[in-house]
């Protein structure tokens, strides 16, 4: 892939976000702290991610992004503010919540290490309530879109990293979700996993979903973005 | 799609989830197998050299001792397995999944239960039917009613396991405490020897948890052992154990979800 393409366009949209489309997933003040004599990780953060945008997040190691992520997927319940996708919320219907988003954390964990692609990919489709009509062509279609075919049948301990990272993506968007929450999506991805994945971030927000991205390096500059923002100490600020 | 219908397919792709698993790793199963061997061949030969006057089923001590063995069997597979099954999820990172799932962490942990239940169970079987094929073990015409008992002891249990693996979502830690437990129930519950001899000052011990009116049921119904009340009253002890404390088993289990949400310590392992 050459570096032109890894900086095409994922939407035609300006950057800076267009405030005129429906506001999907909201966080409003949210505050976290974590114990001991620290000074809040996240101190009144504000948030609105749209239909159709991508937005990604900066900031250098330990600022907190990896925090914004977990709160705006209900791992990580709120200390003070909200977090919202119209009237649903982790705290009062969190299965609901969690069913419009798509989480992809950093790192390689949360994959059963000894199952196969197909099973573990078939195992998410249920825990995300995907109908059982649905499931298996859904499962097919996650692992066509993320080159993963031909490892079907493969076990997960027996894969590299870059493919682990390929089923790990084919998770977060196997179910459709209307948010996409990816916390350093490009690690491991070679230059063709790298493309899958930009190909699918934006088929997601051709469909209305919204995207964001967080990572440590400048990645605004290589994804096409329709608002970007660091984190430091504690707040956002908004760089494109 | 029922919502009923969603759920159950979920809990069914954990326990397939945990089988597939569990047969993964062969010598697990071989060690299921042999293990119980070893001890039924250890307690046959003893119970040749214990005389006891205090045991009143046809099997003797042999019979006594295989249903006391049979239910700490059950309770080690299912006490000990679920909080090193959470824990490992924890470490592993797995349980994030359920943490981002529709299916949400309570159920997703209820779900990674059932199959260390369903093979504590098979495991019960498998002991009872080596001890009455291998060695001989009388069982009564009416053991086949042990495994609605069985299974209804075992709710009476799970709220133990609950505490069990709150523990592990709050500090992270529950070794000991499954061995505390275990070794309390075998005592106070009269695994290995009637409860009538122990000394009246920890008898009482015997009467506030559910492990003795399912002892000494599934003694009865597989051995034909007598019972000292009536099977209603201890159905109806287990029933009233499993009503009372299955629910503050979950609240539990969810408040220490909370916490570790709330502080952040869910994510830590």
């Amino acid at each position: 892939m050459s570096s032109s393409s890894l900086s095409a366009p994922l939407s035609n949209q300006p950057s800076g976000g267009d405030s005129t489309r429906e506001s999907i997933l909201e966080l409003k003040d949210v505050y976290h702290r974590w114990k001991g004599p620290k000074p809040p990780v996240l101190d009144d953060v504000s948030l609105t991610l749209r239909a159709g945008e991508v937005t990604w997040i900066g900031g250098r190691n330990g600022v907190g992004k990896t925090t914004l992520l977990r709160l705006a997927a209900g791992i990580l319940l709120t200390q003070r503010g909200s977090v919202s996708i119209g009237e649903l919320t982790p705290r009062s219907k969190g299965g609901l919540y969690r069913r419009q988003i798509g989480f992809l954390s950093a790192g390689d964990r949360s994959l059963q290490a000894r199952m196969r692609v197909t099973q573990q990919l078939d195992y998410w489709g249920r825990l995300a309530y995907v109908p059982r009509q649905r499931r298996a062509a859904l499962v097919a279609d996650s692992m066509r879109r993320f080159g993963l075919e031909e490892f079907a049948d493969r076990r997960v301990d027996r894969m590299s990293m870059g493919q682990r990272q390929r089923i790990r993506l084919a998770m977060a968007f196997l179910h459709e979700p209307r948010v996409l929450l990816l916390d350093e999506p490009r690690n491991s991805l070679d230059d063709d996993g790298y493309q899958l994945l930009n190909q699918q971030i934006e088929q997601a927000a051709g469909r209305g979903a919204s995207i964001l991205w967080c990572s440590p390096r400048g990645e605004d500059r290589v994804i096409a973005c329709d608002s970007s923002f660091t984190l430091t100490e504690g707040r956002l600020e908004r760089v494109g | 799609m029922s919502q009923m219908r969603l759920w159950c397919d979920a809990m069914w792709g954990i326990v397939r989830r945990d089988a597939i698993l569990f047969v993964s790793y062969r010598a697990q199963l071989l060690a299921q197998f042999v293990g119980p061997l070893f001890s039924i061949t250890i307690f046959y030969y003893i119970s040749h050299i214990v005389t006891a006057r205090s045991i009143h089923s046809p099997g003797g001590y042999f019979g006594f001792v295989i249903v006391g063995l049979v239910i700490v069997q059950i309770l080690t597979i299912s006490m000990g397995v679920m909080p090193v099954t959470v824990r490992q999820e924890l470490v592993s990172g797995t349980i994030e999944r359920f943490l981002v799932s529709a299916h949400g962490p309570i159920n997703g942990i209820l779900g990674t239960m059932l199959f260390p239940l369903i093979n504590a169970l098979l495991s019960g079987v498998l002991m009872l039917t080596l001890a009455a094929v291998i060695f001989g073990l009388p069982l009564a015409t009416t053991a086949v009613l042990a495994i609605p008992v069985a299974l209804l002891g075992t709710l009476a249990f799970m709220p133990f396991a609950f505490f069990l693996v709150s523990l592990v979502m709050a500090f992270k830690q529950a070794s000991s405490a499954t061995q505390f437990i275990v070794a309390g129930v075998a005592i106070v519950g009269g695994l290995y020897f009637p409860i009538s001899l122990l000394p009246g000052w920890i008898r009482w011990a015997s009467d506030v948890q559910p492990f003795t009116p399912a002892t000494d049921l599934l003694r009865h119904l597989l051995i034909d052992t007598p019972l000292v009340h009536p099977a209603g009253i201890e159905l109806l002890k287990l029933v009233g154990f499993s009503a009372v404390l299955l629910p503050a088993g979950v609240m539990l289990l969810r408040a220490s979800i909370r916490y570790g949400q709330r502080s952040g310590t869910i994510a830590e392992y």
